[in-house]
């Protein structure tokens, strides 16, 4: 251990402690000052007699300083029995604030019960001042790395904005965040139209926001045109150089303007930075822009020219792929309709909205063709004036910027002839201008092909119309008392081209008929000629001692020499009227449906083999002979009534037998049309063709009655005056009444037994040889019949008519026939 | 409301009952009615159906009820059913008791003597 050094002088302790460089206290437990150093007194302006016995150290502390005392001074003294170097701020006599840093031991007594505190208290005035020298640098370093950040948010940004309006709104938004900027605007250059368009701004109160030229002397042309950086320090800068900004800084309460061209290339000796747009921000208050921060703002120019650099790109890219796939879509959708109104119409529908506000296309085709969409609508004296020019000299009218018109005219040509003209009133477009121009003239051109095309269609369609329907209006036999037929034709769904169906009827001599119905392929005047050729050929080599199935070899070697009639489809059929016998050959064709008198309809499956001219197919033509009774009915028909797209064909045959059985009592007339309309409906993708032959002088009667007796009498009378009319004898007519009133009878009280809204059907058909009745309800069948009543009935028909059929498909169908002769 | 089908008069001792026009199943059961009432106390009963122009099974019904009733009460009766025509072809048809037919009134009512 050293010795302590002896000092010159005596050292009082006393003295020392009173003036030492330091303060002391020693405190209470509690805090009471008990003992206080002179310096301390000095520091504070505090008297001895204030502090010692009245006051505790953390009394003379600011709340805040009371709080940390609270929560860590005393807890730590507590704890480890001395603090260091803790930072306060003494309060003093006056007011002011002494900062501190204290240390303190705290003394305990044998017992270790805390006894006193002892303190240091050094002033840190000094250090404090170094202390917020050292935060102001970390307050600038941090704004620094704030900047740093907001810019790199910033240049983030910039790559994802797709395009040009996206990143210009980014970068606008920068200067606020990155300087503290009050606000920034952004312009852009528009090369094409030698124009500085002001495009978005954090606060459109303030600027001009005119379009410039880019020779304009205004600030933002200049910056643009030098291509660096210019800060506006004061009004008094501004009114020096560019005077523009004087009013708004003056107005707007800004006194340093910052303009930052945005630039690209650079690197490029060739043209050196291109300026693709100048962003300007404002401070209020002159504010001075450290090297760093400039460098910063240039760097935000490079990044923000980059960005717009690549966004334009981007957005032509894109703007040409719009364009391409927009004409493309158009063309396409435009295919889809044939017909001239239709496509007219859509074409219209196509360019409004998706490229223009409103469009009118006229054409000077037939009676002229005029569709609008959207508004509004143009001057009308300017439009027509318009319109002539363009028709005149075939060439496209592009508005001028201040055109009073503001539209586009485009001619439609087709073959070296003007259409008409479509006009558009277009969103004015800041770039591209010579593209949009191509592109347009590119869409005259499709439309106009597409609307002659539609023309032409039109033309063909109604040849081909005309044609069929004078083909098929020809003269079908009537007036035979021995058959009847029945056909219909129903072209395909509006908006297709005729079709190659067709049907013909004919006598081979005076007791001989011949009926064929069949389908060319194709479709258009084309398959209607062929039609029209394959009718006649039919009709030439059909003959009395023919028949079907020679007749279909004549046709094949028609075939060979008439090439669009090959694979055609053939059903043929020749009735002798006198002995009902029917001979039919099938080429290609869908089997005919055969309805009988009695029993269900059957499909005529033989004498089957291939279309017309087949070189694959079986052309082994034969033929099939069946005889048909009195009454049979024999539809004929194309594909396009059993073939539909949601319906499987053998679903197609079925319905079509149950539908034509079902209305085998149905009158002949309508019955092809009523076939068709339920197999079909009204829209469909194909034509539809039938004939139907009814066999046998077939005179009928059709009644339907309620399920009441009283109604009973009235069709007797009804059904025997029919009957006397038709010279049925006495004896049989008697007998056919008494039938039908009990078939009726039986029907009210049975089939309808609980149902007193029933309706019974009854047809009655008389021919040469019978009578035949068909009494029809749709109530329920309740097996045997065990009322002997009833059972009477039921012995009266079968005793008095000569067959009797039950038919309980659907409800009751009696179905009596009486011979006439007897 | 039956006296368009149905006629009531004497012929010599026997009650004449003379049905007409049509009879089927809207009008045999009030037919029926208007006749079990006026021949209850009749001995006998001449049922004339010469004019009757059609008759089906719900007439046949009524014919046969009657006469069984009549004869179970010892009342003599006989249908008149001229030799052709609807009725007796319905009559013929089910078979009716040949027995009760006759063909005009006169031989009828000699009949019930």
């Amino acid at each position: 251990m050293t010795q302590e050094l002896r000092l010159p002088w005596d050292d009082d302790p006393d003295d020392l402690y009173e003036h030492a460089p330091c303060g002391y206290l020693t405190t209470l437990p509690d805090g009471t000052i008990v003992k206080v150093n002179q310096t301390f007194l000095v520091w504070t302006g505090y008297t001895r007699a204030e502090l010692v016995g009245h006051r505790r150290f953390r009394d003379l502390l600011g709340s805040g300083g009371q709080i940390y005392h609270e929560t860590h001074y005393a807890p730590l003294l507590r704890m480890q029995d001395e603090v260091h170097e803790m930072a306060f701020e003494v309060v003093c006599a006056d007011n002011t604030t002494l900062p501190t840093l204290v240390n303190s031991v705290l003394a305990r007594g044998p017992a270790k019960e805390p006894r006193a505190i002892r303190t240091t208290i050094f002033n840190a005035t000094e250090r404090r001042s170094y202390e917020n020298e050292l935060l102001h640098a970390r307050r600038r370093a941090e704004d620094s790395e704030r900047r740093v950040q907001v810019l790199q948010e910033i240049v983030a940004n910039l790559a994802a904005a797709p395009t040009e309006a996206e990143v210009a709104e980014a970068v606008v938004r920068a200067p606020e965040p990155a300087f503290g900027a009050a606000s920034s605007s952004i312009y852009l250059v528009d090369p094409e139209r030698d124009l500085i368009i002001a495009v978005s701004s954090t606060d459109p109160t303030t600027g001009n926001w005119d379009d410039m030229p880019r020779s304009s002397p205004r600030a933002v042309a200049r910056v643009a045109e030098r291509g660096d950086l210019h800060v506006v320090g004061s009004v008094a800068e501004a009114r020096k150089h560019f005077p523009d900004l004087v009013d708004n800084m003056l107005k707007s309460g800004r006194n340093t303007v910052v303009l930052l061209p945005l630039t690209t290339g650079g690197s490029d000796d060739r043209a050196g930075p291109e300026t693709l747009g100048v962003l300007a921000f404002s401070f209020t208050g002159e504010r001075k822009l450290g090297d760093n921060e400039l460098r910063v703002v240039r760097l935000l120019g490079q990044q923000a020219g980059q960005a717009l650099d690549r966004a334009r790109l981007y957005d032509d890219a894109r703007r040409r792929e719009e364009r391409t796939a927009f004409l493309g879509e158009t063309t396409r959708t435009l295919d889809e309709l044939h017909r001239l109104l239709p496509r007219a119409r859509r074409l219209v529908d196509r360019v409004v909205p998706e490229i223009a506000d409103w469009a009118l296309l006229q054409l000077s085709i037939g009676n002229g063709i005029r569709e609008e969409s959207g508004g509004p609508v143009p001057d009308a004296a300017l439009l027509e004036s318009a319109e002539q020019r363009a028709t005149m000299a075939s060439v496209p009218i592009f508005p001028e910027p201040g055109d009073p018109l503001g539209c586009v005219v485009l001619p439609l040509t087709a073959r070296g002839r003007v259409l008409g003209t479509l006009s558009m009133r277009m969103a004015p477009d800041r770039r591209g201008a010579a593209a949009e121009r191509s592109f347009l003239i590119d869409l005259a051109d499709r439309a106009g092909m597409a609307l002659e095309n539609a023309r032409l269609y039109e033309q063909e369609r109604e040849t081909a119309r005309t044609l069929q329907r004078s083909l098929l209006a020809a003269d079908l036999p009537r007036g035979d008392a021995r058959f009847a037929v029945e056909t219909h034709y129903q072209a395909a769904g509006q908006d297709l081209e005729v079709g190659g169906d067709w049907f013909d009827a004919f006598m081979i001599n005076k007791d001989r008929l011949a009926i064929a119905v069949g389908d060319v392929v194709g479709r258009g005047i084309d398959a209607a000629t062929t039609m029209g050729q394959l009718r006649s050929a039919i009709r030439a080599l059909a003959g009395d001692e023919v028949g079907p199935a020679r007749l279909l070899e004549g046709l094949d070697r028609f075939v060979d020499r008439v090439e669009t009639a090959r694979m055609a489809t053939v059903a043929y059929a020749e009735v002798d009227l006198v002995t009902g016998e029917l001979v039919y050959s099938c080429a290609g064709h869908l089997p005919p449906l055969l309805q009988s008198p009695v029993g269900l309809p059957e499909f005529l499956l033989q004498a089957r083999s291939a279309p017309l001219g087949s070189r694959a197919g079986d052309i082994r033509r034969t033929e099939q002979r069946l005889p048909l009774p009195a009454g049979s009915r024999l539809l004929l028909y194309t594909d396009g009534l059993i073939e539909r797209r949601t319906r499987p064909i053998d679903k197609g045959f079925e319905l079509l037998a149950r539908e034509f059985g079902r209305r085998r009592d149905a009158p002949l007339p309508g019955l092809t049309t009523a076939l068709a309309d339920l197999l079909v409906g009204r829209d469909h993708a194909d034509d539809v063709c039938l004939l139907c032959l009814s066999l046998g002088n077939e005179e009928r009667i059709e009644r339907s009655l309620g399920a009441d007796r009283m109604q009973i009498a009235q069709l007797r009378s009804e059904l025997r005056a029919w009957l006397v009319a038709h010279g049925v004898e006495a004896e049989c007519r008697d007998a056919v009444l008494l039938a039908c009133s009990e078939a009726v009878a039986n029907a009210i009280e049975h089939g309808y037994r609980d149902d007193p809204f029933g309706m019974i059907d009854v047809v009655a058909t008389v021919t040469a040889e019978a009578v035949e009745v068909r009494v029809t309800d749709r109530g329920t069948w309740r097996g045997a019949v065990t009322d002997v009543a009833r059972g009477r009935g039921l012995q009266l028909i079968r005793e008095s008519m000569d067959q009797v059929l039950f038919d309980r498909t659907d409800g009751t169908t009696v179905i009596m026939r009486r011979s006439r002769e007897d | 409301m039956t006296d368009q089908w149905v006629s009531f008069s004497r012929f010599g001792d026997a009650e004449l009952v003379s049905l007409t026009g049509e009879i089927d199943l809207a009008n045999a059961g009030e037919i029926g009615k208007a006749i079990v009432g006026r021949i209850t106390e009749a001995g006998k009963v001449l049922i004339d159906l010469t004019t009757v122009s059609f008759l089906d099974s719900a007439g046949v019904r009524l014919l046969d009820a009657l006469v069984g009733d009549l004869l179970v009460h010892g009342t003599r009766t006989r249908l008149v059913v001229g030799e052709r025509g609807a009725a007796r072809m319905t009559l013929q048809l089910c078979a009716f008791r040949e027995d009760v037919l006759t063909t005009d009134l006169e031989r009828a009512a000699a009949e019930l003597k």
